[in-house]
């Protein structure tokens, strides 16, 4: 059963086309990553299935209607920057989002109850936004940069939760420019330049692209050797990586620029596939 | 400094909402209030009774207009109609003619003693209602509602504009709330105070400075809650059309401006031109002020002040309805459509 529904949308701000003609379905229990660089249109997608946008074209249903006050009900969101009051306190917080939705307020997190949220760690105030977000039991979760800024013990925790909500039946979408969080989902669904680019699991997002590894004692001289060809090449460690181009058309850069380096395909990893969608 | 001055000028010209209150404020500011600042009267209501009634009526002159011949009417009459603000001014012509004077319009009642001593011997002047012409008298009561809407407006913009800036107004708008259950929630509390304040300055207004207090407890709490309701309104509405604290000052100043200025408060309505008059009559403060002053001083009877009490009541219902329209903008953007796919047939 599909509970996100996109079909064909749109949203133009302006000459500016930030989603354009997206199709999109997640189905129940699904944990899907929506992953892009900055700009690829993640967030205005996640708003507009949230109902905060009207697409400019094409439609979103979410459980089999169009976003309004009733799917509201059924949705948990954690925004970026959380949502939260921070002249409240943790409780208050709680206790305002069970009392909207009518249900009893979770227990504020450990090391949170009494205290203003805007005194609380990130870390903290992450996990009161997701305890505010799940009091209501929501059939589906919309997170958009969940772990942004948490220490790797708390995202592990938080995640942990997630993916137990997820078993138990409810839908997540998540937001991200993070490989670390995008590999905890399902599926993945990468975005550039507004549209959808790619779909399904790391291994089918990165598919076939290979990226060519340069290994050189002169490295900056072969580093700005493949910028001048307009080749983009990564560090990692004291070699360098350039996804998405020919072993052929590398090696023909640096013979040229009289560099000799060891020059071998490897595998791309999906943030230099995001690279090579995000590059125009 | 050269690059600073420069780079103001460039900040500055894209900040078109502050470029228009320092080019086009000060051209409207000074035209209409200086049409409406000013104390001269040019037109004094008056009330001429008693037998002698039509020949008096001719013996009067600019600035007394005539609004109302009665030969039968007598000094309760003429008390009646100043009570009820439909003359200033009325002359009981009989074996002793009176002048009776309605203090409370304080200007207009000084304007019509000066013009007394032009009076033929044996007339008699009364002033009624503010006997002293004190000026705490009739200022009180007008600055109630300048201390509620001051409060009212920039309290609650402020409120709201900060659940923008902070971004919950996000997390509200993805909440199964509707628009007027955030307003309403958001104004509750400041209605509350509101209210507390009202009571507070009118209690202190009272004991401070000697006002007398003639007219009907629930006409006043009707007055002020009517009042309180718009001034959260211009509240609410303001949030909606700024970004951030700074425009919601800027926007409430503007709104407060013009009412200090023209809603009778300190200038009397007599003497402004007709086109400054119908921008007072477009302002809540206007109506406040008259109801206040007529149940403080005269306690005038509701049937007097029901033009006021719809005034304030259409202006409460017109504002936020707008300010709910507005604010489901930022709450429910996708509601129309939504309501559109639903009614559409399959």
């Amino acid at each position: 059963m599909s509970i996100v529904t996109v079909r064909n949308v749109t949203r133009r701000f302006g000459s500016f086309t930030a989603v354009d003609g997206v199709d999109l379905d997640i189905g129940q229990g699904e944990v899907v990553g929506i992953l892009g660089a900055n700009g690829a249109g993640k967030t205005t997608l996640m708003k507009m299935i949230l109902g905060l946008l009207r697409p400019t074209a094409g439609s979103i249903t979410l459980f089999g209607r169009s976003p309004g006050r009733e799917t509201r009900r059924r949705i948990g969101y954690v925004p970026q920057d959380l949502g939260l009051w921070r002249d409240l306190t943790a409780d208050e917080n709680l206790q305002f989002s069970a009392g909207v939705f009518g249900v009893r307020p979770s227990p504020a997190p450990e090391g949170s109850g009494g205290r203003l949220v805007g005194d609380l760690s990130l870390g903290v105030q992450r996990r009161v936004a997701f305890a505010a977000a799940l009091q209501h039991q929501p059939d589906l979760l919309i997170l958009d940069e969940p772990t942004s800024g948490v220490a790797p013990l708390a995202r592990a925790r938080l995640w942990e939760e997630i993916r137990s909500r997820a078993e138990a039946g409810t839908t997540v979408a998540v937001t991200t420019h993070y490989m670390d969080e995008a590999r905890q989902a399902d599926r993945l669904v990468l975005m550039a330049g507004g549209r959808v680019i790619g779909t399904g699991s790391e291994a089918d997002i990165v598919g076939s692209l290979q990226a060519v590894v340069v290994a050189t004692d002169h490295w900056d001289a072969a580093f700005t050797a493949l910028d001048e060809a307009g080749l983009a090449a990564t560090m990692a460690g004291t070699d360098l990586r350039v996804p998405g181009a020919e072993t052929a058309a590398v090696e023909a850069v640096l013979h040229r620029a009289g560099i000799s380096a060891a020059v071998t395909a490897s595998s791309a990893t999906l943030e230099e596939a995001m690279v090579v969608a995000g590059t125009p | 400094m050269k690059a600073m001055i420069l780079k103001e000028f460039r900040q500055l010209r894209r900040d078109k909402r502050t470029v228009a209150m320092l080019i086009a404020i000060p051209i409207v500011l000074l035209t209409v209030f200086g049409y409406a600042a000013r104390f001269d009267i040019t037109d004094i209501p008056t009330a001429v009774l008693g037998p002698g009634a039509s020949v008096a009526e001719g013996m009067l002159q600019e600035p007394f207009r005539v609004t109302t011949v009665d030969p039968a009417g007598d000094a309760g009459t003429a008390h009646d109609l100043l009570r009820d603000g439909d003359a200033i001014v009325a002359i009981v012509t009989g074996p002793t003619t009176i002048v009776y004077v309605d203090g409370t319009e304080l200007f207009t009642a000084q304007s019509a003693l000066r013009r007394a001593g032009s009076l033929p011997p044996g007339v008699q002047v009364e002033i009624l209602f503010n006997p002293e012409l004190s000026t705490a008298n009739i200022m009180i009561p007008g600055l109630i509602g300048f201390v509620l809407l001051a409060i009212g407006t920039i309290i609650t913009s402020l409120g709201v504009v900060r659940e923008r800036a902070e971004g919950t107004i996000e997390q509200l708008a993805v909440m199964p709330l509707r628009p007027r259950d955030v307003i309403v929630g958001k104004i509750a509390p400041y209605f509350m105070f509101g209210v507390l304040d009202l009571v507070l300055i009118t209690v202190l207004g009272l004991v401070l400075f000697d006002v007398p207090f003639r007219g009907s407890i629930l006409l006043f709490a009707m007055g002020g809650l009517l009042f309180l309701f718009v001034a959260l309104g211009f509240g609410v509405l303001i949030s909606t059309v700024s970004q951030s604290q700074g425009e919601a000052i800027q926007l409430a100043i503007m709104v407060m401006i013009p009412q200090i200025l023209l809603s009778g408060m300190i200038f009397p309505l007599q003497s402004m031109p007709m086109g400054v008059r119908w921008i007072a009559y477009l302002l809540p403060l206007t109506y406040f002020v008259m109801i206040m002053r007529g149940v403080f001083l005269k306690a005038t009877p509701f049937h007097a002040l029901s033009m006021p009490y719809m005034a304030l009541l259409i202006m409460a219902v017109v504002v936020f309805g707008l300010a709910v329209l507005r604010f489901r903008r930022d709450l429910a953007p996708t509601r129309r459509a939504s309501r559109r796919s639903q009614g559409a047939p399959a």
